[in-house]
């Protein structure tokens, strides 16, 4: 049997099928204006990727933005919330997961799960840049290096600048002026990633932490911020399995199977 | 006795000179990355604008961020004991002093002797400061000193949901891609920067008579807004507001 899971995000919508609880197709696809139109045409793109009948799938469950018009539009049998989905979808992976800590675009989540997968806690900054993605964003454009680029030359680094500041607007003044002073740029992008690491920290500590901590999001991509991040947490984060950007898909999918199972 | 007060502001340097009670002159520019060499002309031509020689000036108190950077100044003090200072000379029945400055907002509650009793201070979040109207304005081509111009011609203002600096300028974007009108959307930033004042003074406790400084407060598009949701009365600051502080420093000089 063939369940499917769709995840409507700010920037990105995904959406997977899954059969015994493993991943036979997948598809991630930049968002239309409109939630339902980004559904369909990601939903379309994975049925014609995976070569199933849409009959074939029968259960599907929708999570992220406009969660609930998907469902009321017949798309989906049923919507569950991004932080439950996101919650299953990295126990599933690995069952020793206890907290995650997702970083993406816009903003920041920090989930806490117990030892059955059940979401204990959550808390999220989508109110202040600093401390998510796009802080980055800011901060590579002012350095003038890709995102990517950002996480790699901060590794030459041997004196990294320490930041005065929390504020986004305010420390992107503070990385023109070191470098107007001539500072090298692997030095102020090191200071810019402990900076961004510093609020993912002071996130993490709300929800007291317990292992194992997975970390998913587009922000675990940049390796500088993730190992700065372990070092002040001193532990090992877990890494999943399948692309990060899949986990809230995937947990609906896992969602999906287990209602369909039921019926 | 003539006294200077000169306050090292993040975006703008402010200098007073007090002859007696008399604002005698003052002088506003922009902080430049080079402070320490250039304080003292600032500090010259501010004198020759009261008409004097630098050296006639008896006491110099200096204040704000970089205060440090004034090695001639008699002695420096902080910026919320300048503001209740100037706060206190000029209205005495003011017991709640707000400024907003280039990267910060400072609320002080005062008491009858115009003694700081208690403020609450937000320096770590662009929001509400002066440098988040820069940031939102130069976004839409507007200079900051033609704000309340602009404002005059909106008709109906774009409320801003977001209040970080970051979120609000992708807000305003997607405004601005929506085809609504650049007067309504600066009308939509002052009236986030009012919302965040009020917020603040709600929180930190209201009095019967209050005042508005910094430099924030030239703009009366925003300061409307204020006066508007604050309950009490509001009372003006007698001169530029923005050289509050400033001139705090030089009421402090001449009571060492």
């Amino acid at each position: 049997m063939l369940f499917a899971g769709i995840d409507i995000g700010s920037l990105t919508a995904e959406a997977v099928i899954i059969e015994d609880g493993k991943i036979i197709a997948s598809e991630i696809i930049s968002v239309l204006p409109n939630p339902v139109d980004s559904a369909k045409k990601v939903l379309g793109l994975v049925i014609q990727k995976s070569g199933v009948n849409p009959g074939q799938i029968k259960y599907t469950v929708s999570t992220g933005y406009g969660r609930e018009k998907l469902q009321s539009r017949g798309m989906a049998d049923e919507n569950i919330s991004e932080i439950s989905c996101h919650g299953l979808g990295a126990f599933t992976l690995n069952p020793e997961v206890r907290t995650i800590v997702d970083i993406g675009g816009q903003d920041a989540k920090v989930i806490k799960m117990n030892g059955s997968g059940k979401l204990e806690n959550f808390v999220m900054n989508d109110k202040c840049a600093a401390g998510t993605g796009h802080f980055l964003e800011v901060m590579s454009k002012a350095l003038g290096v890709s995102l990517d680029e950002l996480g790699l030359i901060s590794q030459g680094s041997k004196k990294p600048v320490q930041m005065s500041n929390r504020c986004t607007i305010y420390i992107e003044t503070e990385v023109i002026h070191y470098l107007q002073r001539g500072v090298p740029k692997a030095d102020v992008a090191a200071g810019i990633n402990i900076a961004m690491a510093e609020r993912a920290l002071a996130l993490v500590r709300r929800v007291k932490p317990e292992k194992e901590i997975m970390i998913t999001g587009g922000v675990a991509k940049n390796v500088a911020v993730r190992d700065e991040l372990q070092r002040m947490l001193s532990l090992k984060f877990v890494l999943p399995s399948i692309d990060p950007q899949l986990i809230g898909a995937f947990g609906a999918a896992v969602f999906a199977e287990s209602k369909g199972k039921e019926k | 006795m003539i006294t200077m007060g000169c306050d090292i502001g993040s975006l703008f340097i402010k200098a007073a000179i007090l002859k007696g009670d008399d604002l005698a002159a003052s002088k506003i520019m922009m902080t430049t990355g080079n402070i320490a060499s250039e304080i003292e002309d600032f500090l010259k031509a501010t004198a020759a604008g009261a008409g004097i020689e630098r050296d006639k000036i008896e006491c110099l108190a200096g204040t704000g961020s970089g205060a440090d950077l004034l090695k001639n100044a008699e002695f420096t003090e902080d910026i919320v004991t300048c503001l209740a200072a100037a706060t206190a000379f000029y209205l005495p029945k003011v017991k709640l002093s707000i400024d907003i400055g280039g990267q910060s907002i400072t609320s002080m509650l005062l008491n009858q002797d115009g003694e700081v009793v208690d403020f609450m201070r937000n320096d770590k979040c662009a929001s509400g400061s002066g440098r988040f109207l820069e940031v939102m304005s130069a976004k839409l081509h507007v200079n900051i000193a033609d704000i309340d111009q602009t404002v005059a011609r909106s008709a109906k203002p774009v409320a801003l949901s977001a209040q970080c600096g970051v979120f609000a300028e992708s807000e305003l974007i997607s405004h601005v891609n929506e085809g609504e009108q650049t007067p309504d959307i600066i009308a939509g930033v002052c009236g986030s920067v009012a919302n965040i004042v009020v917020a603040q003074a709600r929180r930190f406790g209201m009095a019967d008579h209050y005042t508005i400084t910094g430099g924030v407060a030239q703009i009366d598009s925003v300061l409307r807004i204020i006066k508007e949701k604050l309950s009490g009365t509001y009372h003006q600051f007698p001169h530029n507001p923005q050289l509050a502080a400033a001139i705090g420093a030089a009421v402090l000089a001449g009571s060492e």
